[in-house]
């Protein structure tokens, strides 16, 4: 009897764990593993109790590695031991920490014995074919998984976009704007593989959007309200809860200056250590945090590119017959497109330079013929902030799923370079 | 991490944020052994939460009275109409659960259902040994009675056997191996399992006894035991100061949980192996990348321009 897959979707910041069918993940912690070893990389320090107890191997050895703790309980124990993070810029780069993360994520956590169940991974575009083998190796040796489906993390926020009523069909198709913490990338999908060559990343992501909110909020002086050690928390809330995306920067200040009373909000908090209230105003950051993917320069001048050009430079270098599909279906991804509104936007700054594209191309041909334009839709769904895990749970619940994994047998047949092989399924094209 | 818990962290942690600030739910999750569980709001209301779990030995499980072990544990709040597809429920309304430090231990107590369930023919078992510890052994030289064979199949392939005599509970695992790799380290293991035993520290430990292939004494009168060489049995007697009143809550979490424990610790070994080998090939790379022949005799050639043949 097989039981719900596992979908386990791994990032450089945190993971998101969970079985198949479900709408949200069962835990989402952050992908650190905290453990005894002095050094990074492979663990020097090996049980060097002496062996004059007993002649059986438990006293020859000791239990230094199975001492560890991963996710939240890393964190909390961050002042004993070290604290590593296997996973760096989506890639894994420490695989004993990595094998012990899952080991310990499966056994503690989901409390699954992995032998009954498939497992869906994912990956970062662009992986090196070696490192999915190694996660092959891991998931079929030292877990004895039945069957294993790696999926590539765009892909899966492809497939999270179909529950959408904007979505018009189930495509594998698509320009995925993926934005967490970090980093933000815009990566170009055609039927299910990704257009290696036309990725590119912006370095605006969540955490400048906080930090862009801390200098308003410094630069107005409501910052001598907030004790000092609250600020980011603070800053990251107003964010989440106050920040919307407006339609036309200067059509906003001029509301804000008219009626303030009715946009300015209140934020009140609470010290966290001594317990004494505070309130600021929350204003102009209200609309200003997320302007910083459309127009750069008001933060730093280190990234000057508004987002939707990015889009259009991306989808421009794409191979041209698939660029109508790429304008189609704009996917959203990730916490930091949670904003109100902001693919009305982008789909709106994006059509004005398709539009002016065609015009100019138009009078440049000098004559009479008329284009027919090209549709240019942003879909936004209520699953963006987990969309990659809700893609993999998705795909996973569909009968395919078990006809598409590499399975035990194949691997014990053929060995890790099966996973060299990308099966896409569950797309209707 | 040694031991694995027995309660199930799905449960502790969605029945304590949803006891905070009530929300529709509806989750399904799995733990050990094949259970699975419906976490959900029925009705769209928002405080009614109706846990179900699904467990595959659940008739053998009625029959040593896990209904009398479920019902002492959660009384008022076992379902009254089991969930379709599922061997027991329990229906909760967020606004008359217990508050405060009771809350914490209701949760804590609902996340342990399964273990509660399995705990039923332990239970029964250390019961049915007070009970013919106390009646005297038959004069006439016949062997003293014992207590009923409990057979509990809780996965495919795999069972416990759990048996009471008069100053003893046996217990009996059998296990499958899928893997011959695994069959090896599950051989070493629990010899270590036995060895270990030996030592001063360990003495109060319960006996074991391990066997591969041969099932043991206590169970091999009985039909349709598998008899290849991927089977294992572990035997586990318990003395009565095992099972003691102090004991007994702790001796049943632990042991019902064995199985996993010895297919999580195989797979713990495996990663330390694996790391060991990863380790080892990095040093051999070391020692490779040392005995690279340097490059003396040629001199660096220049053409006219300056540019290099150096081949890359």
């Amino acid at each position: 009897m097989n039981q719900a897959p596992i979908i386990s979707d791994n990032g450089s910041g945190f993971s998101k764990i969970g079985f198949a069918g479900n709408s949200d993940p069962s835990f989402v912690f952050p992908t650190a593993i905290a453990t005894r070893e002095v050094a990074t990389g492979a663990s020097t320090v090996r049980g060097a109790t002496p062996a004059s107890r007993g002649s059986n191997l438990a006293s020859k050895r000791g239990i230094e590695d199975l001492d560890f703790h991963i996710g939240d309980e890393a964190m909390a124990n961050s002042k004993t031991y070290g604290i590593h993070y296997p996973i760096r810029h989506g890639m894994i780069e420490n695989w004993d920490h990595m094998e012990r993360y899952w080991e310990q994520s499966i056994f503690k956590y989901l409390r699954a014995e992995p032998e009954d169940h498939y497992f869906l991974l994912t990956e970062p575009p662009l992986n090196a074919p070696e490192n999915r083998e190694q996660t092959a190796e891991i998931f079929f040796e030292s877990f004895n998984v039945p069957g294993l489906y790696i999926a590539v993390q765009a892909v899966l926020a492809l497939a999270a976009s179909w529950t959408s009523n904007q979505a018009t069909d189930r495509t594998l198709t698509g320009t995925v704007v993926d934005s967490g913490d970090g980093v933000t990338h815009v990566i170009p999908c055609a039927e299910g593989y990704v257009i290696g060559s036309a990725i590119k990343h912006i370095p605006i992501a969540g955490r400048d959007i906080t930090a862009f909110v801390q200098t308003l909020l410094r630069e107005r002086g409501e910052t001598v309200n907030i004790p000092p050690e609250d600020q980011l928390k603070v800053a990251q809330k107003i964010k989440e809860s106050y920040s919307y995306v407006c339609q036309d920067i200067v059509k906003e200040f001029r509301k804000y200056d008219a009626d303030p009373y009715k946009y300015f909000q209140r934020y009140d908090g609470e010290h966290s250590v001594t317990g004494r209230k505070y309130s600021i105003d929350v204003g102009f950051e209200r609309f200003l945090a997320p302007e910083i993917f459309f127009n750069p320069e008001i933060n730093s001048s280190d990234f000057l590119t508004p987002l939707p050009i990015v889009v259009d430079d991306v989808i421009q270098a794409s191979p041209i017959d698939v660029r109508r599909g790429l304008y189609k279906n704009i996917v959203l991804s990730g916490g930091s497109t949670m904003f109100k509104d902001f693919g009305r936007r982008l789909q709106q700054d994006l059509k004005i330079v398709v539009d002016r594209r065609i015009q100019n191309s138009e009078a440049a041909a000098g004559t009479n013929l008329k284009s027919t334009g090209v549709d240019v839709n942003v879909i936004s769904h209520k699953r963006q902030r987990y969309a990659v895990w809700y893609g993999g749970s998705l795909l996973a619940s569909l009968p395919d799923f078990y006809t598409s994994c590499h399975t035990k047998a194949q691997y014990d047949e053929i060995g890790p370079s099966i996973c060299r092989r990308y099966q896409i399924f569950g797309s209707v094209n | 991490m040694i031991l694995l818990e027995s309660h199930s962290t799905i449960i502790l942690n969605t029945l304590t944020e949803k006891f905070t600030n009530p929300s529709t739910i509806d989750i399904q999750f799995v733990d050990y052994d094949g259970v699975r569980f419906h976490l959900h709001t029925p009705d769209r209301k928002k405080t009614e939460i109706l846990l179900s779990m699904s467990i595959r030995c659940w008739g053998e499980l009625v029959r040593y009275g896990a209904l009398d072990v479920i019902g002492r544990e959660y009384g008022p709040y076992v379902a009254p109409t089991v969930e379709p597809g599922y061997d027991v429920s329990l229906a909760f309304d967020t606004n008359n659960v217990p508050q405060g430090e009771d809350q914490v231990a209701f949760i804590k107590s609902v996340a342990l259902l399964k273990r509660n369930a399995l705990a039923a023919p332990f239970e029964r078992a250390f019961a049915e040994q007070k009970a013919l510890e106390s009646t005297p052994a038959p004069t006439d030289g016949s062997p003293r009675a014992q207590g009923q064979l409990m057979q509990i199949h809780y996965r495919d392939e795999e069972a416990i056997y759990v048996r009471a005599s008069h100053d003893r509970v046996t217990v009996v695992f059998s296990t499958i191996f899928k893997e011959e790799t695994d069959r090896i380290f599950g051989k070493v293991f629990l010899q270590e399992f036995v060895d270990a035993r030996k030592l001063a520290s360990l003495q109060t430990a319960p006996q074991v006894l391990y066997s591969n292939r041969d099932p043991p004494l206590e169970i091999r009168h009985l039909p349709g035991l598998k008899n290849t060489e991927d089977v294992g049995y572990v035997t586990f007697v318990l003395f009565p100061r095992h099972f003691s009143a102090l004991t007994a809550e702790e001796t049943i979490s632990r042991i019902q949980l064995f199985r996993d424990y010895l297919h999580y610790h195989i797979k713990c070994s495996k990663a330390y192996m694996h790391s060991r080998l990863r380790h080892r090939v990095t040093e051999f790379l070391k020692i490779l990348n040392r005995a690279k022949a340097e490059n003396l005799g040629e001199k660096e050639r220049k053409t006219v321009t300056g540019r290099t043949f150096s081949a890359r």
